[in-house]
């Protein structure tokens, strides 16, 4: 695989394509998980292990699936991933699998996962489909980890738990930062931060 | 082979679904002490929470004594439908609170709970549960403080109707002492808590305390 292809895979998934604000994928626990950062950091990492093992396998496999029942096969190699992932956090993060569980699950559901599988994996060969899975899941935990910088600190006046300095003499906490409205206003600006800043990059260069 | 062929295909599949249902089992096989360790510190923490119990720290040992410090515990046969069920006691205080595991199904899935009474048995003392797997953002939201709280000290009307003794959003009396609000947009999960919730407090009643034999719980047990 040349440098440059690997470079513009995972430039892609970053930041060209990035499968939240730029796909639009992945809203839903996008919004749902990121008012802690430590739940946000737990969930990236169950995406971004799925989504690089998953298109992995699924290349691997591509030659030797049949055409028909690629799409089951898809499912089951992504949930079996996905399931491996909920029993790790489970035992080694019980506290935040309370919080997030439900939301691993539907990893599986995941539009991001999918997506790659059938857009890329499914046509290209194991090592490029390995990097734009781990690109993508990147570009994806990055983005969420930008609402929860904001979130969290608004919300609860901590970051990873760890309460800001002086908090009680000068902070008052925006609960609606802790609540999915306060979700929708951060992913919207990020989004248009993004695409706004993409915009004129790509003005520039034509 | 061709690749469309039936039998390819089920062949394909079969074997995908060994490689991978090992995968997960393994995993699963791998990481099922520290499970179980962590099924019981939830167990444990959800007791002490329910009981208000004094702890001295967060560790897995400092619930367990917490427990063993001050509950005792007996076995009701006959309590829980055909079944038995585990009633906890106070022993540390002259309050004889007294705890007991319920459950129910819910919306989705079973709800696991623990409830403490006081010992007339007249009144909630708190309510918490264990594990469920209701809707995130609606029915989950059973085990929010809000909600909870509602239950701390709540009269059970013992003369009213089975489905009625607790009532969880229903009823024309707002103020009623036996009401909690339920939770919006999840009227089947506060309805199936409520039906479940009032069977049990049924059966809790029907046990006879006095007759029970409290031993002190063993550490190793938790």
């Amino acid at each position: 695989m040349p440098a440059q292809n690997a470079r513009e895979i995972f430039r892609n998934g970053l930041l060209g394509d990035n499968p939240v604000y730029r796909q639009v994928l992945g809203i839903c626990s996008a919004l749902a998980v990121t008012n802690l950062l430590a739940n946000t950091l737990l969930m990236g990492f169950g995406v971004i292990f799925t989504t690089t093992l998953s298109n992995w396998t699924v290349s691997l496999l591509r030659n030797y699936t049949p055409r028909r029942v690629r799409m089951i096969a898809q499912v089951l190699i992504i949930a079996s991933y996905v399931m491996m992932v909920d029993i790790m956090i489970r035992a080694w993060a019980p506290d935040i699998h309370r919080f997030i569980g439900p939301y691993v699950g539907l990893i599986i559901t995941n539009c991001i996962i999918m997506g790659r599988a059938e857009a890329f994996a499914g046509k290209n060969p194991p090592w490029p489909s390995l990097l734009d899975g781990l690109a993508c899941g990147l570009g994806y935990t990055l983005v969420l980890i930008a609402i929860a910088v904001v979130r969290e600190p608004l919300g609860f006046g901590t970051l990873l738990g760890y309460t800001l300095p002086a908090r009680d003499l000068w902070w008052h906490s925006w609960t609606i930062m802790v609540m999915p409205p306060g979700a929708f206003f951060m992913l919207a600006i990020v989004t248009w931060f993004a695409r706004s800043q993409l915009d004129q990059k790509q003005e520039k260069t034509t | 082979m061709n690749k469309n062929s039936p039998i390819y295909v089920l062949g394909f599949m079969a074997a995908l679904c060994a490689f991978f249902g090992t995968g997960v089992s393994l995993v699963h096989y791998a990481t099922s002490d520290l499970l179980a360790a962590n099924e019981r510190l939830n167990h444990n923490r959800v007791i002490c929470d329910a009981f208000d119990l004094p702890i001295d720290g967060q560790t897995p040992a400092d619930y367990a004594r917490a427990i063993t410090e001050s509950l005792e515990i007996a076995e009701a046969t006959g309590a829980n439908g055909n079944g038995s069920r585990r009633v906890y006691r106070r022993y540390d205080d002259d309050s004889g609170q007294l705890g007991l595991p319920f459950s129910g199904m819910g919306f989705w899935d079973r709800i696991n709970g623990f409830i403490t009474l006081d010992a007339e048995r007249e009144n909630i003392i708190r309510l918490r549960f264990f594990d469920h797997k209701e809707t995130p953002g609606l029915g989950a939201r059973i085990e929010e403080p809000r909600f909870l709280d509602q239950f701390d000290g709540l009269t059970i009307d013992w003369d009213a109707p089975v489905p009625r003794r607790v009532l969880i959003g229903t009823g024309h009396n707002a103020d009623a002492p036996n009401r909690v609000d339920a939770i919006t947009g999840a009227t089947q999960t506060s309805n199936s808590l409520r039906d479940f919730l009032n069977t049990e407090l049924e059966r809790i009643r029907a046990i006879d305390i006095d007759a029970l034999q409290f031993q002190r719980i063993d550490d190793t047990e938790l």
